[in-house]
């Protein structure tokens, strides 16, 4: 697995893939999606998909892939050599979803939850299986939010296709299996080696598994919190763990789209009472009654100044 | 999602973020650096900041873009305000102006230094030092020489031309610069794309006007807008009706009704007004079973027992 081209960059989004096996575009196929990387507040969200013909299914289950969760690293990697090694009918490909791009999806104006992030990532490589000329009949996903709802958007998505969404796909259907060894692999691979794109000198990669609840992750996140930065690209801005350190630890920076209400905020923004619209203007008691800047200055937001 | 933020005060800082021209700040051939002074506002009569070139050779006023939400990088710093200030060339003139009307009422010939002086802005006398002062003070006032000493008198009808070209001048400077006056949307987040075609002339001349405005006196505004034969413009709140909250006035409060005439004699009730349509429904309600208001608050009589 080459993973230099993330590598590269790994503020954004980026595809890795096998060769398409040959008899992947003239066989029947089947295709199981998973991710690895959901719930840490470090680090990518990774998408896998692996794909084989129907026909080889047996064999699929005779590598011996199970659930990603039950395996040692090592053994990952071990099964993960193996589906290389199988490369003749498994094909896989995989999305890398960056902790920045994760971050900004969820935190720009118009929010983009993770499920919604989820979701189309997944679609985006089934597409892409198919734009290779993968001939797919089944596709098989574990399930991210109400399976039946999840079910119902990718059968519609991808009419002629039988998609089967399950819990713990992972541990019933061996494809689903192969795609989560694929992407946990490549998760392990990049949070270990990730390259700190900020110039944070002798970084410590002390920072354990990266789930919000691991101390040593907690620690590090307390180590390298800047007050005016936040955290490194490495780590997820959206996630509680991340936000509630910032809020308490680190400079309060305002945003346009921030919540804000009350009297006070109104009277910052210049809004106006709803009431005053209906009562006759009370003369003498605006301040500015006297003096109204001209609409060239105000539409500027230009205003004098009496100090500096 | 995140916890309400408090919004801290913009403490002052001591490092801005300022535009100006190279003319402004240019120290060498001058003994006198560039210098921020308060001068009496012309518009609003209260203290406004301007700078002073170097030398005092040239004024310049100094306006502040602010918005919300806005900040600086400045090399390895953050600048909290977002605050761009500019620093644009300006005529002396606008502030001297004041000076001489006020000394105008007293119609006589005066030396400069007389009439510009200020106890509460003394920096005002520097204006005189500027480059355009002295020569362009016979577009406001009358001159008349006796030796070497030159005295000056206000001049309304000077001025008023004075004025009237000054409007002239930025309204070709408005067209020039495609900038948009017509009666529109106004809003803040719209870029207009093109200038309206039904822009009269007369837009372009109001908002001219609106922006000496800036400059001058609210009476010399209203004076300016009669030389200019432009109709004084009814503000909203002029034509609409006067509210109708009673007036207070000074004459004694007085019961506006005599309450005696119920102890009189001869004091019929009388019948009871029409109901209204809430109280007629509330009429009609079922009242069985239910106490009166007053029989929660009447001392408790005893129950008789059977």
């Amino acid at each position: 697995m080459d993973l230099s081209p993330f590598e590269a960059n790994n503020s954004f989004s980026c595809r890795l893939a096998s060769q398409i096996p040959d008899v992947c575009r003239t066989e029947d196929c089947c295709l199981g999606v998973d991710e690895a990387g959901r719930g840490p507040v470090l680090g990518p969200m990774v998408y896998g998909i692996c794909f084989c013909p129907v026909s080889k299914k047996e064999e699929l289950k005779d590598l011996k892939v199970a659930d990603s969760k039950t395996l040692t690293e090592a053994e990952r990697e071990d099964l993960f050599q193996k589906l290389d090694e199988a490369k003749s009918y498994v094909g896989w490909a995989l999305q890398i979803l960056s902790p920045n791009t994760i971050s900004t999806s969820m935190l720009q104006r118009t929010k983009y939850n993770l499920n919604a992030l989820s979701h189309d990532t997944a679609i985006g490589l089934i597409q892409y299986a198919l734009d290779s000329g993968v001939q797919l009949k089944e596709v098989y996903v574990d399930t991210v939010g109400p399976a039946d709802k999840y079910e119902d958007k990718l059968s519609q998505r991808f009419p002629g296709i039988k998609v089967t969404v399950r819990p713990k796909a992972d541990s019933l259907f061996p494809i689903v299996s192969a795609a989560s060894i694929c992407a946990k692999v490549a998760r392990d691979r990049v949070v270990k080696g990730w390259n700190f794109a900020e110039d944070l000198g002798d970084v410590d990669t002390e920072y354990g598994s990266g789930y919000p609840n691991d101390p040593k992750t907690k620690t590090w996140l307390l180590k390298y919190l800047d007050p005016v930065f936040g955290y490194p690209q490495f780590v997820r801005f959206s996630w509680s763990t991340a936000q509630t350190l910032m809020d308490s630890k680190a400079v309060t920076v305002h945003w346009e789209d921030d919540d804000e209400d009350g009297e006070k905020a109104a009277q910052r923004k210049n809004n106006r009472s709803m009431l005053s619209y209906f009562s006759a203007s009370t003369e003498g008691n605006d301040h500015n009654a006297t003096h109204q800047t001209h609409r060239f200055f105000t539409e500027r937001r230009l205003k004098s100044l009496d100090a500096l | 999602m995140a916890a309400k933020k408090k919004r801290a005060p913009n403490v002052q800082n001591d490092s801005w973020v300022v535009i100006a021209a190279d003319s402004a700040i240019h120290t060498q051939k001058h003994d006198r650096d560039a210098d921020f002074v308060k001068l009496r506002n012309p518009s609003t009569d209260a203290a406004c900041l301007y700078m002073l070139g170097c030398g005092d050779a040239q004024l310049y006023e100094v306006k502040a873009f602010e918005e919300d939400f806005h900040s600086w990088f400045v090399g390895q710093t953050v600048q909290r305000d977002g605050r761009l200030v500019f620093v644009t060339p300006m005529d002396p003139l606008f502030l001297i102006l004041p000076y001489f009307i006020k000394s105008g009422k007293e119609a006589k010939f005066q030396p400069v230094d007389q009439v510009v002086t200020d106890e509460e802005f003394p920096a005002c006398s520097r204006l005189l030092s500027c480059t355009r002062s002295l020569a362009s003070l016979q577009h406001i006032a009358e001159e008349k020489e006796a030796g070497s000493t030159k005295f000056h008198r206000y001049s309304e009808e000077k001025t008023m031309n004075w004025l009237k070209k000054k409007v002239e001048r930025t309204v070709v400077a408005l067209k020039r610069r495609n900038i948009s006056v017509g009666e529109g949307v106004k809003s803040t987040t719209y870029v207009r794309v093109k200038s309206e075609p039904d822009s009269h002339e007369e837009d372009y001349l109001r908002y001219a006007h609106g922006l000496i405005s800036e400059y001058i006196s609210a009476d010399l505004s209203r004076a300016l807008l009669k030389h200019l034969e432009l109709p004084e413009l009814l503000s909203p709140k002029e034509t609409e009706p006067p509210s109708k909250k009673r007036k207070l006035s000074d004459n004694p409060v007085e019961a506006g009704e005599d309450y005696t005439k119920f102890n009189s004699a001869d004091f019929v009730r009388k019948p009871p007004k029409k109901m209204t349509a809430a109280q007629k429904t509330l009429a009609k309600v079922d009242k069985t079973g239910m106490k009166p208001m007053s029989s929660f608050f009447s001392p408790k009589v005893k129950a008789e027992k059977n």
